[in-house]
Protein backbone atom coordinates (compact mmCIF):
# COMPACT_ATOMS: atom_id res chain seq x y z
CA UNK A 1 0.00 0.00 0.00
CA UNK A 2 1.32 3.42 -0.88
CA UNK A 3 2.06 5.68 2.03
CA UNK A 4 -0.77 8.11 2.57
CA UNK A 5 0.45 11.63 2.81
CA UNK A 6 -1.55 14.29 4.48
CA UNK A 7 -1.81 17.63 2.74
CA UNK A 8 -2.61 19.34 6.00
CA UNK A 9 0.92 20.55 6.77
CA UNK A 10 1.78 21.78 3.24
CA UNK A 11 -1.52 23.64 3.08
CA UNK A 12 -0.92 25.17 6.49
CA UNK A 13 2.60 26.26 5.51
CA UNK A 14 1.41 27.85 2.28
CA UNK A 15 -0.29 30.47 4.45
CA UNK A 16 2.51 30.81 7.02
CA UNK A 17 5.18 33.51 7.05
CA UNK A 18 8.50 32.33 5.60
CA UNK A 19 11.32 33.47 7.92
CA UNK A 20 14.29 31.82 6.30
CA UNK A 21 15.02 29.82 3.19
CA UNK A 22 18.06 27.66 3.86
CA UNK A 23 19.86 25.01 1.83
CA UNK A 24 18.28 22.10 3.73
CA UNK A 25 15.24 23.61 5.37
CA UNK A 26 12.73 26.41 5.37
CA UNK A 27 11.75 28.14 8.60
CA UNK A 28 8.26 29.57 9.01
CA UNK A 29 6.43 31.51 11.64
CA UNK A 30 2.77 30.75 12.37
CA UNK A 31 0.22 30.35 15.10
CA UNK A 32 -0.29 26.71 16.09
CA UNK A 33 -2.67 25.45 18.78
CA UNK A 34 -3.03 29.10 19.71
CA UNK A 35 0.69 29.67 20.33
CA UNK A 36 3.37 31.53 18.40
CA UNK A 37 5.27 28.76 16.65
CA UNK A 38 8.31 28.24 14.44
CA UNK A 39 7.98 25.48 11.85
CA UNK A 40 11.10 23.96 10.40
CA UNK A 41 10.53 22.08 7.17
CA UNK A 42 13.24 19.91 5.66
CA UNK A 43 12.71 19.51 1.95
CA UNK A 44 14.02 16.86 -0.47
CA UNK A 45 17.34 17.47 -2.17
CA UNK A 46 16.76 16.60 -5.78
CA UNK A 47 20.36 15.64 -6.50
CA UNK A 48 20.34 12.96 -3.80
CA UNK A 49 18.92 9.52 -4.38
CA UNK A 50 15.26 9.67 -3.31
CA UNK A 51 15.30 6.75 -0.85
CA UNK A 52 18.61 7.79 0.66
CA UNK A 53 17.44 11.37 0.89
CA UNK A 54 14.26 10.36 2.68
CA UNK A 55 16.27 8.33 5.20
CA UNK A 56 18.76 11.11 5.83
CA UNK A 57 16.05 13.73 6.20
CA UNK A 58 14.13 11.52 8.60
CA UNK A 59 17.25 10.90 10.65
CA UNK A 60 18.04 14.60 10.94
CA UNK A 61 14.50 15.34 12.06
CA UNK A 62 14.73 12.63 14.70
CA UNK A 63 18.18 13.74 15.85
CA UNK A 64 16.99 17.30 16.16
CA UNK A 65 14.07 16.55 18.47
CA UNK A 66 16.02 14.02 20.54
CA UNK A 67 18.81 16.48 21.17
CA UNK A 68 16.34 19.19 22.15
CA UNK A 69 14.81 16.94 24.80
CA UNK A 70 18.21 15.80 26.01
CA UNK A 71 19.31 19.41 26.46
CA UNK A 72 16.10 20.46 28.17
CA UNK A 73 16.38 17.55 30.60
CA UNK A 74 19.80 18.83 31.58
CA UNK A 75 18.45 22.32 32.16
CA UNK A 76 19.72 23.84 28.92
CA UNK A 77 17.13 26.09 27.32
CA UNK A 78 15.95 24.96 23.89
CA UNK A 79 12.56 25.52 22.22
CA UNK A 80 9.73 23.19 23.29
CA UNK A 81 8.71 20.69 20.60
CA UNK A 82 4.96 20.90 20.00
CA UNK A 83 4.51 18.51 17.11
CA UNK A 84 6.52 16.51 14.58
CA UNK A 85 5.20 15.37 11.21
CA UNK A 86 7.45 12.66 9.84
CA UNK A 87 5.76 12.58 6.42
CA UNK A 88 6.48 16.21 5.57
CA UNK A 89 9.58 16.32 7.83
CA UNK A 90 8.33 19.28 9.80
CA UNK A 91 9.09 20.19 13.38
CA UNK A 92 6.76 22.60 15.18
CA UNK A 93 8.67 24.48 17.88
CA UNK A 94 7.95 27.07 20.50
CA UNK A 95 8.80 30.52 19.13
CA UNK A 96 11.18 32.27 21.50
CA UNK A 97 9.21 35.49 21.39
CA UNK A 98 11.15 38.71 21.82
CA UNK A 99 14.53 37.07 21.32
CA UNK A 100 17.45 38.11 19.16
CA UNK A 101 20.39 36.05 17.98
CA UNK A 102 23.68 36.24 19.84
CA UNK A 103 25.10 37.26 16.48
CA UNK A 104 22.94 40.39 16.28
CA UNK A 105 23.57 41.13 19.91
CA UNK A 106 27.36 41.06 19.55
CA UNK A 107 27.23 43.01 16.29
CA UNK A 108 25.13 45.81 17.73
CA UNK A 109 27.26 46.00 20.88
CA UNK A 110 30.39 46.22 18.78
CA UNK A 111 28.90 49.04 16.76
CA UNK A 112 28.12 51.02 19.87
CA UNK A 113 30.98 51.97 22.17
CA UNK A 114 33.34 50.08 24.44
CA UNK A 115 31.32 50.53 27.63
CA UNK A 116 29.38 47.43 26.54
CA UNK A 117 32.47 45.30 27.06
CA UNK A 118 31.50 43.85 30.45
CA UNK A 119 28.17 42.81 29.03
CA UNK A 120 29.79 40.99 26.13
CA UNK A 121 32.16 39.29 28.54
CA UNK A 122 29.26 38.15 30.66
CA UNK A 123 27.63 36.76 27.53
CA UNK A 124 30.80 34.91 26.51
CA UNK A 125 31.00 33.38 30.00
CA UNK A 126 27.44 32.23 29.74
CA UNK A 127 27.87 30.67 26.31
CA UNK A 128 30.95 28.81 27.55
CA UNK A 129 29.06 27.44 30.53
CA UNK A 130 26.11 26.26 28.47
CA UNK A 131 28.27 24.56 25.88
CA UNK A 132 30.17 22.83 28.68
CA UNK A 133 26.90 21.54 30.08
CA UNK A 134 25.76 20.39 26.64
CA UNK A 135 29.02 18.52 26.05
CA UNK A 136 28.84 16.97 29.50
CA UNK A 137 25.54 15.48 28.30
CA UNK A 138 27.42 14.17 25.24
CA UNK A 139 25.35 16.27 22.87
CA UNK A 140 27.40 17.47 19.90
CA UNK A 141 25.55 20.34 18.27
CA UNK A 142 27.20 20.00 14.87
CA UNK A 143 26.56 23.54 13.68
CA UNK A 144 27.51 25.97 16.43
CA UNK A 145 27.32 29.58 15.31
CA UNK A 146 26.24 32.76 17.04
CA UNK A 147 23.07 32.65 14.87
CA UNK A 148 22.07 29.39 16.50
CA UNK A 149 21.94 30.94 19.95
CA UNK A 150 19.01 33.14 20.95
CA UNK A 151 18.98 35.68 23.74
CA UNK A 152 15.87 36.72 25.58
CA UNK A 153 15.98 39.30 28.29
CA UNK A 154 14.40 38.20 31.52
CA UNK A 155 11.41 40.26 32.57
CA UNK A 156 12.20 41.26 36.14
CA UNK A 157 15.89 41.10 36.87
CA UNK A 158 17.47 42.11 33.56
CA UNK A 159 19.05 38.66 33.48
CA UNK A 160 18.92 36.94 30.10
CA UNK A 161 18.01 33.46 28.95
CA UNK A 162 20.22 31.81 26.36
CA UNK A 163 18.56 29.28 24.05
CA UNK A 164 20.32 26.85 21.75
CA UNK A 165 18.54 26.16 18.44
CA UNK A 166 18.97 24.25 15.19
CA UNK A 167 20.07 20.79 16.30
CA UNK A 168 19.61 19.35 12.79
CA UNK A 169 23.24 18.21 12.56
CA UNK A 170 23.53 17.12 16.17
CA UNK A 171 24.45 13.69 17.47
CA UNK A 172 25.43 11.94 20.66
CA UNK A 173 29.11 11.30 21.35
CA UNK A 174 31.38 11.18 24.37
CA UNK A 175 34.57 11.57 22.33
CA UNK A 176 36.73 14.61 23.17
CA UNK A 177 37.59 14.82 19.46
CA UNK A 178 33.94 15.40 18.52
CA UNK A 179 33.54 18.03 21.21
CA UNK A 180 36.78 19.70 20.13
CA UNK A 181 35.57 19.87 16.52
CA UNK A 182 32.26 21.29 17.74
CA UNK A 183 34.17 24.13 19.42
CA UNK A 184 36.41 24.56 16.39
CA UNK A 185 33.36 25.05 14.16
CA UNK A 186 32.16 27.73 16.56
CA UNK A 187 35.56 29.40 16.71
CA UNK A 188 35.74 29.63 12.92
CA UNK A 189 32.21 31.03 12.68
CA UNK A 190 32.66 33.36 15.64
CA UNK A 191 35.90 34.98 14.49
CA UNK A 192 34.76 35.38 10.89
CA UNK A 193 31.36 36.83 11.85
CA UNK A 194 32.69 39.13 14.56
CA UNK A 195 35.97 40.84 13.72
CA UNK A 196 38.47 41.49 16.53
CA UNK A 197 36.89 39.15 19.02
CA UNK A 198 39.85 36.82 19.65
CA UNK A 199 40.00 37.88 23.30
CA UNK A 200 36.27 37.45 23.73
CA UNK A 201 36.39 33.95 22.27
CA UNK A 202 39.33 33.06 24.51
CA UNK A 203 37.18 34.14 27.42
CA UNK A 204 34.38 31.87 26.20
CA UNK A 205 36.79 28.92 26.08
CA UNK A 206 38.09 29.71 29.58
CA UNK A 207 34.57 29.68 30.90
CA UNK A 208 33.92 26.39 29.08
CA UNK A 209 37.05 24.88 30.58
CA UNK A 210 36.15 26.01 34.08
CA UNK A 211 32.60 24.69 33.84
CA UNK A 212 33.32 21.18 32.56
CA UNK A 213 35.30 18.58 34.43
CA UNK A 214 36.10 16.82 31.15
CA UNK A 215 37.29 19.94 29.38
CA UNK A 216 41.06 19.42 29.35
CA UNK A 217 40.89 16.54 26.85
CA UNK A 218 38.48 18.57 24.72
CA UNK A 219 40.67 21.68 24.66
CA UNK A 220 43.66 19.51 23.80
CA UNK A 221 41.73 18.12 20.83
CA UNK A 222 40.68 21.63 19.85
CA UNK A 223 44.34 22.64 19.71
CA UNK A 224 45.10 19.62 17.52
CA UNK A 225 42.24 20.40 15.17
CA UNK A 226 43.37 24.02 14.90
CA UNK A 227 46.84 22.85 13.97
CA UNK A 228 45.48 20.49 11.34
CA UNK A 229 43.36 23.30 9.94
CA UNK A 230 46.37 25.58 9.71
CA UNK A 231 48.51 22.89 8.05
CA UNK A 232 45.79 22.27 5.52
CA UNK A 233 45.60 25.93 4.63
CA UNK A 234 49.41 26.11 4.28
CA UNK A 235 49.41 23.22 1.85
CA UNK A 236 46.58 25.00 0.08
CA UNK B 1 -17.73 26.74 30.68
CA UNK B 2 -16.50 24.46 27.91
CA UNK B 3 -13.50 25.39 25.77
CA UNK B 4 -13.56 25.06 22.01
CA UNK B 5 -10.50 25.40 19.79
CA UNK B 6 -9.99 25.11 16.08
CA UNK B 7 -7.08 22.99 14.89
CA UNK B 8 -5.04 25.18 12.55
CA UNK B 9 -3.74 22.13 10.63
CA UNK B 10 -7.21 20.67 10.24
CA UNK B 11 -9.50 23.68 9.86
CA UNK B 12 -12.65 21.56 9.66
CA UNK B 13 -11.92 19.99 13.07
CA UNK B 14 -12.79 21.54 16.38
CA UNK B 15 -11.89 20.35 19.85
CA UNK B 16 -14.18 20.91 22.81
CA UNK B 17 -13.12 20.30 26.42
CA UNK B 18 -15.62 20.01 29.28
CA UNK B 19 -14.61 19.58 32.91
CA UNK B 20 -16.79 18.09 35.64
CA UNK B 21 -16.20 17.84 39.38
CA UNK B 22 -18.13 15.88 42.03
CA UNK B 23 -18.94 13.25 39.44
CA UNK B 24 -21.18 10.45 40.73
CA UNK B 25 -21.47 8.21 37.67
CA UNK B 26 -17.95 7.75 36.31
CA UNK B 27 -18.49 4.00 35.81
CA UNK B 28 -21.68 4.55 33.87
CA UNK B 29 -20.03 7.20 31.69
CA UNK B 30 -17.18 4.87 30.86
CA UNK B 31 -19.68 2.17 29.91
CA UNK B 32 -21.42 4.69 27.61
CA UNK B 33 -18.11 5.48 25.94
CA UNK B 34 -17.37 1.78 25.44
CA UNK B 35 -20.80 1.28 23.87
CA UNK B 36 -20.39 4.31 21.65
CA UNK B 37 -23.18 6.28 23.28
CA UNK B 38 -20.67 8.92 24.21
CA UNK B 39 -18.52 9.97 21.30
CA UNK B 40 -15.62 11.46 23.18
CA UNK B 41 -12.53 10.78 25.25
CA UNK B 42 -12.99 10.57 29.02
CA UNK B 43 -9.80 11.70 30.70
CA UNK B 44 -8.56 11.67 34.28
CA UNK B 45 -8.00 15.40 34.87
CA UNK B 46 -5.44 14.91 37.64
CA UNK B 47 -3.01 13.81 34.92
CA UNK B 48 -3.42 17.04 32.99
CA UNK B 49 -1.43 20.22 33.52
CA UNK B 50 -3.30 22.46 31.11
CA UNK B 51 -5.89 22.32 28.29
CA UNK B 52 -3.01 22.87 25.85
CA UNK B 53 -1.76 19.37 26.68
CA UNK B 54 -5.04 17.99 25.34
CA UNK B 55 -4.77 20.04 22.15
CA UNK B 56 -1.31 18.61 21.50
CA UNK B 57 -2.68 15.07 21.93
CA UNK B 58 -5.69 15.71 19.68
CA UNK B 59 -3.70 17.37 16.91
CA UNK B 60 -1.32 14.41 16.82
CA UNK B 61 -4.19 11.92 16.84
CA UNK B 62 -6.03 13.60 13.97
CA UNK B 63 -2.82 13.77 11.94
CA UNK B 64 -2.13 10.06 12.42
CA UNK B 65 -5.74 9.22 11.61
CA UNK B 66 -5.47 11.11 8.30
CA UNK B 67 -2.36 9.19 7.23
CA UNK B 68 -3.62 5.86 8.55
CA UNK B 69 -0.97 5.45 11.23
CA UNK B 70 -2.88 5.42 14.50
CA UNK B 71 -1.57 3.00 17.12
CA UNK B 72 -5.01 2.38 18.61
CA UNK B 73 -8.45 1.64 17.23
CA UNK B 74 -10.22 4.98 17.45
CA UNK B 75 -9.51 8.68 17.45
CA UNK B 76 -10.59 8.94 21.08
CA UNK B 77 -8.38 6.13 22.30
CA UNK B 78 -5.53 7.61 20.29
CA UNK B 79 -5.96 10.92 22.13
CA UNK B 80 -5.62 9.16 25.48
CA UNK B 81 -2.63 7.16 24.22
CA UNK B 82 -0.91 10.35 23.03
CA UNK B 83 -1.06 11.89 26.49
CA UNK B 84 1.17 9.16 27.85
CA UNK B 85 4.97 9.45 27.79
CA UNK B 86 5.38 5.75 26.93
CA UNK B 87 4.28 3.51 24.07
CA UNK B 88 2.47 1.08 26.35
CA UNK B 89 -1.20 1.28 25.39
CA UNK B 90 -2.80 -0.40 28.40
CA UNK B 91 -0.73 1.69 30.79
CA UNK B 92 -1.82 4.84 28.97
CA UNK B 93 -5.48 3.94 29.48
CA UNK B 94 -4.99 3.07 33.10
CA UNK B 95 -3.30 6.36 33.91
CA UNK B 96 -4.88 8.88 31.58
CA UNK B 97 -8.29 7.40 30.92
CA UNK B 98 -11.16 7.89 33.33
CA UNK B 99 -11.54 5.15 36.01
CA UNK B 100 -14.76 3.92 37.55
CA UNK B 101 -14.16 5.51 40.94
CA UNK B 102 -13.07 8.96 39.70
CA UNK B 103 -14.91 11.99 41.05
CA UNK B 104 -13.79 14.31 38.25
CA UNK B 105 -13.62 13.88 34.50
CA UNK B 106 -12.52 15.87 31.47
CA UNK B 107 -14.52 15.10 28.33
CA UNK B 108 -12.86 15.78 24.97
CA UNK B 109 -14.96 16.01 21.83
CA UNK B 110 -13.69 16.33 18.26
CA UNK B 111 -16.29 17.64 15.84
CA UNK B 112 -16.71 19.65 12.68
CA UNK B 113 -19.77 21.74 13.32
CA UNK B 114 -21.33 23.76 16.07
CA UNK B 115 -20.79 22.05 19.42
CA UNK B 116 -23.98 23.11 21.26
CA UNK B 117 -25.88 19.83 20.67
CA UNK B 118 -22.86 17.68 21.61
CA UNK B 119 -22.24 19.75 24.71
CA UNK B 120 -25.80 19.46 25.95
CA UNK B 121 -25.75 15.68 25.29
CA UNK B 122 -22.73 15.38 27.57
CA UNK B 123 -24.08 17.61 30.33
CA UNK B 124 -27.26 15.54 30.28
CA UNK B 125 -25.32 12.33 30.88
CA UNK B 126 -22.88 13.47 33.53
CA UNK B 127 -24.17 13.72 37.06
CA UNK B 128 -21.69 16.19 38.38
CA UNK B 129 -20.90 19.89 38.51
CA UNK B 130 -19.49 21.45 35.36
CA UNK B 131 -16.69 23.97 35.95
CA UNK B 132 -14.64 26.03 33.47
CA UNK B 133 -12.29 23.72 31.56
CA UNK B 134 -9.31 25.95 32.42
CA UNK B 135 -9.74 24.88 36.04
CA UNK B 136 -8.15 21.56 35.13
CA UNK B 137 -4.89 23.12 36.33
CA UNK B 138 -6.23 23.19 39.89
CA UNK B 139 -6.75 19.40 39.85
CA UNK B 140 -3.26 18.53 38.57
CA UNK B 141 -1.33 15.93 40.57
CA UNK B 142 2.10 17.51 40.08
CA UNK B 143 4.09 14.86 41.95
CA UNK B 144 2.56 12.00 39.99
CA UNK B 145 3.09 13.73 36.67
CA UNK B 146 6.73 14.54 37.42
CA UNK B 147 7.35 10.93 38.31
CA UNK B 148 5.56 9.44 35.34
CA UNK B 149 7.12 11.77 32.75
CA UNK B 150 10.49 11.64 34.57
CA UNK B 151 10.79 15.42 34.74
CA UNK B 152 14.10 16.50 36.27
CA UNK B 153 14.55 19.37 38.72
CA UNK B 154 17.03 21.00 36.34
CA UNK B 155 14.47 20.88 33.57
CA UNK B 156 11.98 22.82 35.62
CA UNK B 157 14.51 25.61 35.89
CA UNK B 158 14.49 26.19 32.14
CA UNK B 159 10.79 25.73 31.55
CA UNK B 160 7.41 24.88 33.00
CA UNK B 161 6.00 21.46 33.83
CA UNK B 162 3.69 21.88 30.83
CA UNK B 163 6.73 22.41 28.56
CA UNK B 164 8.33 19.23 29.88
CA UNK B 165 5.16 17.19 29.41
CA UNK B 166 4.38 18.48 25.92
CA UNK B 167 7.93 17.84 24.68
CA UNK B 168 7.77 14.21 25.74
CA UNK B 169 4.33 13.67 24.25
CA UNK B 170 5.41 15.17 20.94
CA UNK B 171 8.46 12.99 20.46
CA UNK B 172 7.80 9.78 22.34
CA UNK B 173 7.59 7.73 19.12
CA UNK B 174 11.30 8.30 18.46
CA UNK B 175 12.60 7.91 22.00
N1 LIG C 1 12.42 28.78 18.26
C1 LIG C 1 12.70 29.95 17.68
N2 LIG C 1 12.24 31.11 18.19
C2 LIG C 1 12.51 32.29 17.61
N3 LIG C 1 13.21 32.42 16.50
C3 LIG C 1 13.70 31.31 15.93
C4 LIG C 1 13.47 30.02 16.49
N4 LIG C 1 14.06 29.09 15.69
C5 LIG C 1 14.63 29.78 14.70
N5 LIG C 1 14.41 31.11 14.82
C6 LIG C 1 14.88 32.17 13.91
O1 LIG C 1 15.00 31.64 12.60
C7 LIG C 1 16.34 31.68 12.17
C8 LIG C 1 16.71 30.41 11.42
O2 LIG C 1 16.52 29.27 12.22
P1 LIG C 1 17.43 27.97 12.09
O3 LIG C 1 17.43 27.55 10.65
O4 LIG C 1 16.83 26.94 13.00
O5 LIG C 1 18.82 28.39 12.52
C9 LIG C 1 17.16 31.88 13.43
O6 LIG C 1 18.36 32.54 13.20
C10 LIG C 1 16.25 32.68 14.31
O7 LIG C 1 16.32 34.05 14.03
Amino acid sequence: MAQKESMAVPEFLSKAELVKQGAEARVYRAEFLGKPTIVKERFPKRYRHAVLDEKLTHRRTVQEVRSILRCRRAGISAPVVYFVDYTSHCIFLEEIVGSSTVRDHIASNQRSDSCKKPELERLADRVGQILAKMHDEDVIHGDLTTSNMLLRCGLEDGEFDLFLIDFGLSYISALPEDKGVDLYVLEKAFLSTHPNTEALFERLLKSYAAASSKSSAVIKKLDEVRLRGRKRSMVG
Amino acid sequence: MHLTHKLELFPDHRVTQMLFKEVKNAAELRQCAVEGKINGALINPTMLVDPFQVLVAVNKAVNLQKIGKMKTRSLYSEIIFNLSPTNNISEAFKRFGSSDGDDSVLVVLVHNKDESQLVSDITARVSGRQVPAEEVSSLTDHAKIKKLYKVTAQEEKCGTLLDAVVCRMAIKDVM
